[in-house]
């Protein structure tokens, strides 16, 4: 075993493989930056330009983009408050209070921190127990996603100041994930034979539009005085409480991001919400979140960069892709001639071992990058909000364009624009509004799947021993809030 | 676009001089040329496309650049409306993945096939019915007992609905007289996860994947759904459905096509082009590699095998309620 990272050390220390890790984290790094075009159409875009390297090489330099986008999403999440990923969701909601704040620099520096120590933990996991971890993530399927989804649903009632804000906002987004063609029978819905509805609205133009536009309009009304973002150096630095504040809920995010990781059918913006969320009921200080919790931050970037890397143990040890980049990964090993598969880790062990070993090389390169520019990178909110408006708006709508080549995307984000807008006027959490989106097709498509594994008997949920334990969690979420309301009103 | 057609005209003289010694004549498009793919990067179409685009260029077969754009969703249909838009033009070929057959029945909206120009077909996957490792089943005849017993209890886990595994499916139902449960997933990858986890009885995969499983011991063959057997040491003990009383035989096949009214001259000259990218070694050696089959049909063959697949996809898909 330590052989074979040995031997994967020698093959990515090569000064030609760390060159092209070097590249594919900055690269990530820059595409994970921009909103709309993620690490998994960056990787697609690089693809061909990796025919003329060694396959091993360019696997590395690939992975090096599919998690160099994670730390790189962090930035626009946190300074403009544009999620360029569903997993980037939960760190704009307390990273962007804390940049409001001047804290920008910290919330960075402690996103960089999070995602390298979850980071190089992951693939410690990945090195170490990747095929049981990938055996266990398939005890994971359709009855567990449906419960994990609507845990996730539940949960967002939770994120605003209301309760039935927070619940009229997840409502929209639930039926805005209704529109399009039904995941199961492929029959359009809701679309009215409108051809711009047939696809359904996709996350992209709806996190750029409900937060990137909304918060430009917003801010637009009171442009005359909006200040620029005072920001002290003292705070752009991390201090000791916050480190101790965050040093357990990076280990927390970890563990729940690797777990979720693993499990095929859901991904890094699953493994961000519910760290974040079980970080909340860890937290001393649960009413600072959402209002720039630092412990928040970090939860929800530790997990969502180890949900990335722990995606990669369900591609290695089964083939199986668990997100739209691994599967971009996995199609780079096929077109390199590679057939992935349950012997990839045999019979393929030094370019395995070598893209183990140069994720950790990645991940250092990405700290030492991220560190000393987090201060550098906040520095840019000191400009003049009538300069930077201009700026969000057109990186915002190009990057809506850019994932599709579609005008109607950049229609619907200047729609959805406006709503949020609307939502922010009539002070309705926005952020229900887009969980609900991204969970929406997870929940409906896995209960369907579950029905039809059992034959239409709903004991499949209480039969599986998982699927058990997270039905009594669900039922807990939904009943718990409601008898502390009725005792504390049978006490008043 | 329409500023080059002057240019391109003139170029057109010189390259039909060139060519005159062929049988056809052939024209070479001018400029940069779009591969169109409906699915995502990574997808199989995806793949097929891109490892071809690369021998054409690296090996010197076709000098124009050639991109692969990916507009995927919505069953390949923004790829294909995209192509159905550009009449006559000459740098755009559309990838043809049974999702441009199948969409357009299941939408009820007019069939792509009768409106591009087609130019090749020349790539073919068999596939392969897997059951769990620890089934009571040793073949096919052993399932469609089980499944005529207890109707709609035998589950398969497919890759998406109207896909290639359902049409599969539909097929075997039919010869069969069986009924089965088929679960729709987002992706091949997912319903491979569903069925790796033990969760239903069947699955389709291809040679090349259904090889992998059966080695690594997660999987269990019950037939292929070809003509004939394969060769290979390892599915040579691999009946096909035929022999086992299910008469059966599917492969997915994968080509290319014009958008409508293309200039038969650059249609040909791009069938001659594939014919050459599949014709060299590296193409040969993937086919291999990947266990798939190198059928190769050209224009109007081509014309000709898409409209009999056309056919098919469109008695099964009525036959499982699918067809609008």
């Amino acid at each position: 075993m330590f052989d074979l990272l040995f031997q994967g050390f020698a093959i990515a220390l090569q000064p030609e493989n760390l060159l092209f890790i070097f590249l594919g984290v900055v690269i990530g790094q820059v595409v994970g930056a921009l909103p709309g075009l993620g690490p998994a159409a960056g990787m697609a875009l690089l693809l061909p330009l990796t025919f003329g390297l060694e396959p091993v090489t360019a696997i590395m330099m690939l992975a090096g983009i599919m998690y160099g986008g994670q730390y790189g999403g962090t930035l626009t999440s946190v300074l403009i408050n544009v999620p360029g990923e569903a997993s980037g969701v939960m760190t704009a909601l307390d990273g962007h209070a804390m940049a409001r704040q001047g804290r920008a620099g910290a919330a960075l520096a402690i996103a960089a921190i999070g995602s390298f120590l979850a980071g190089i933990s992951a693939v410690a996991a990945v090195a170490l127990i990747a095929p049981p971890l990938a055996d266990f993530g398939l005890n994971f399927n359709a009855p567990e996603y449906f419960l994990l989804a609507a845990l996730g649903i539940i949960a967002t009632g939770s994120l605003g100041g209301s309760p039935v804000r927070s619940l009229i906002a997840g409502v929209m987004g639930l039926m805005i994930a209704l529109i399009g063609v039904d995941p199961l029978t492929g029959a359009p819905r809701l679309s009215f034979d409108m051809p711009v509805l047939f696809e359904g609205i996709d996350f992209i133009p709806v996190a750029i539009g409900v937060f990137g536009i909304a918060e430009v309009l917003s801010s637009m009304e009171r442009i005359a005085s909006v200040q620029p973002i005072k920001t002290r150096l003292k705070d752009m630095w991390l201090t000791k409480a916050d480190w101790v504040t965050c040093r357990l809920s990076i280990v927390r995010g970890g563990i729940i991001g690797l777990f979720v990781g693993i499990m095929p059918g859901a991904g890094a913006s699953v493994a961000s919400l519910l760290a974040y969320l079980s970080e909340r009921k860890f937290s001393k200080a649960p009413e600072k979140f959402g209002h720039g919790a630092i412990d928040g931050v970090a939860a929800a970037e530790a997990a969502n960069n180890s949900a990335a890397h722990g995606g990669l143990i369900p591609m290695l040890s089964l083939g199986i892709p668990g997100s739209a980049s691994s599967a971009v990964l996995l199609a780079a090993l096929i077109l390199h001639g590679i057939r992935p598969g349950p012997m990839l880790m045999t019979q393929e062990a030094p370019l395995v071992w070598g893209l183990i070993a140069s994720m950790f090389i990645g991940n250092i390169i990405l700290l030492v990058l991220n560190l000393p520019l987090a201060p550098l990178f906040a520095a840019i909110l000191r400009v003049p909000y009538v300069y930077l408006a201009p700026g969000i708006l057109a990186v915002s709508l190009v990057g809506a364009y850019a994932a599709t080549l579609d005008m109607g995307e950049v229609w619907k984000c200047i729609l959805f624009g406006v709503l949020g807008w609307l939502m922010m006027k009539f002070d309705i959490p926005r952020a229900p509004l887009v969980l609900a989106l991204v969970l929406a097709s997870l929940m409906e498509t896995s209960l369907r799947q579950s029905l039809l594994l059992s034959f239409g008997s709903p004991m499949i949920f209480v039969e599986r021993p998982i699927s058990a334990v997270l039905l009594v969690a669900v039922l807990i979420a939904l009943f718990l809030p409601l008898i502390g309301a009725l005792r504390r009103r049978r006490r008043a | 676009m329409s500023k080059m057609w002057s240019f391109c005209g003139t170029l057109a003289f010189a390259a039909a001089v060139a060519v005159t010694a062929q049988a056809q004549d052939m024209r070479a498009p001018e400029g940069p040329i779009e591969f169109t793919v409906g699915a995502g990067a990574g997808g199989s179409p995806d793949v097929i496309m891109r490892t071809i685009a690369q021998i054409m260029n690296e090996e010197g077969i076709v000098e124009n650049p050639i991109v692969i754009q990916n507009r995927s969703g919505a069953g390949h249909s923004n790829a294909y409306n995209h192509v159905l838009g550009l009449p006559g033009d000459e740098n755009t070929l559309l990838t043809m993945a049974s999702p441009v057959f199948t969409t357009p029945i299941v939408q009820g909206t007019p069939s792509v096939v009768d409106q591009v120009t087609p130019i090749a077909g020349f790539i073919q996957s068999e596939l392969m019915l897997l059951t769990t490792p620890d089934s009571p089943w040793g073949s096919l005849t052993d399932m469609v007992t089980a499944a005529t017993a207890e109707p709609g209890r035998v589950r398969v886990a497919g890759g998406a609905s109207g896909g290639n595994d359902h049409i599969a499916t539909g097929l075997i139902e039919t010869a069969a007289g069986i009924t089965l449960t088929y679960i729709p997933h987002e992706s091949g990858g997912a319903a491979r996860a569903t069925f790796l986890g033990g969760n239903v009885e069947l699955h389709f995969a291809t040679l090349a994947e259904g090889m992998e499983q059966i080695a690594a011991g997660t999987a269990k063959p019950l037939a292929i759904l070809s003509e004939v057997r394969r060769s290979e040491e390892a599915l040579a003990n691999v009946p096909t459905a035929k022999e086992q009383g299910v008469d059966v035989v599917y492969t997915q096949f994968w080509g290319v096509a014009g958008p409508a009214g293309l200039d038969p001259a650059v249609a040909a000259w791009w069938a001659d082009k594939f014919r050459k990218a599949t014709e060299t070694q590296t193409w040969q050696d993937g086919l291999k590699a990947n266990m798939q089959l190198g059928q190769f049909y050209a224009l109007d063959e081509a014309g000709a095998y898409f409209k009999a697949e056309q056919e098919t996809f469109r008695t099964v898909l009525t036959k499982i309620g699918l067809a609008k």
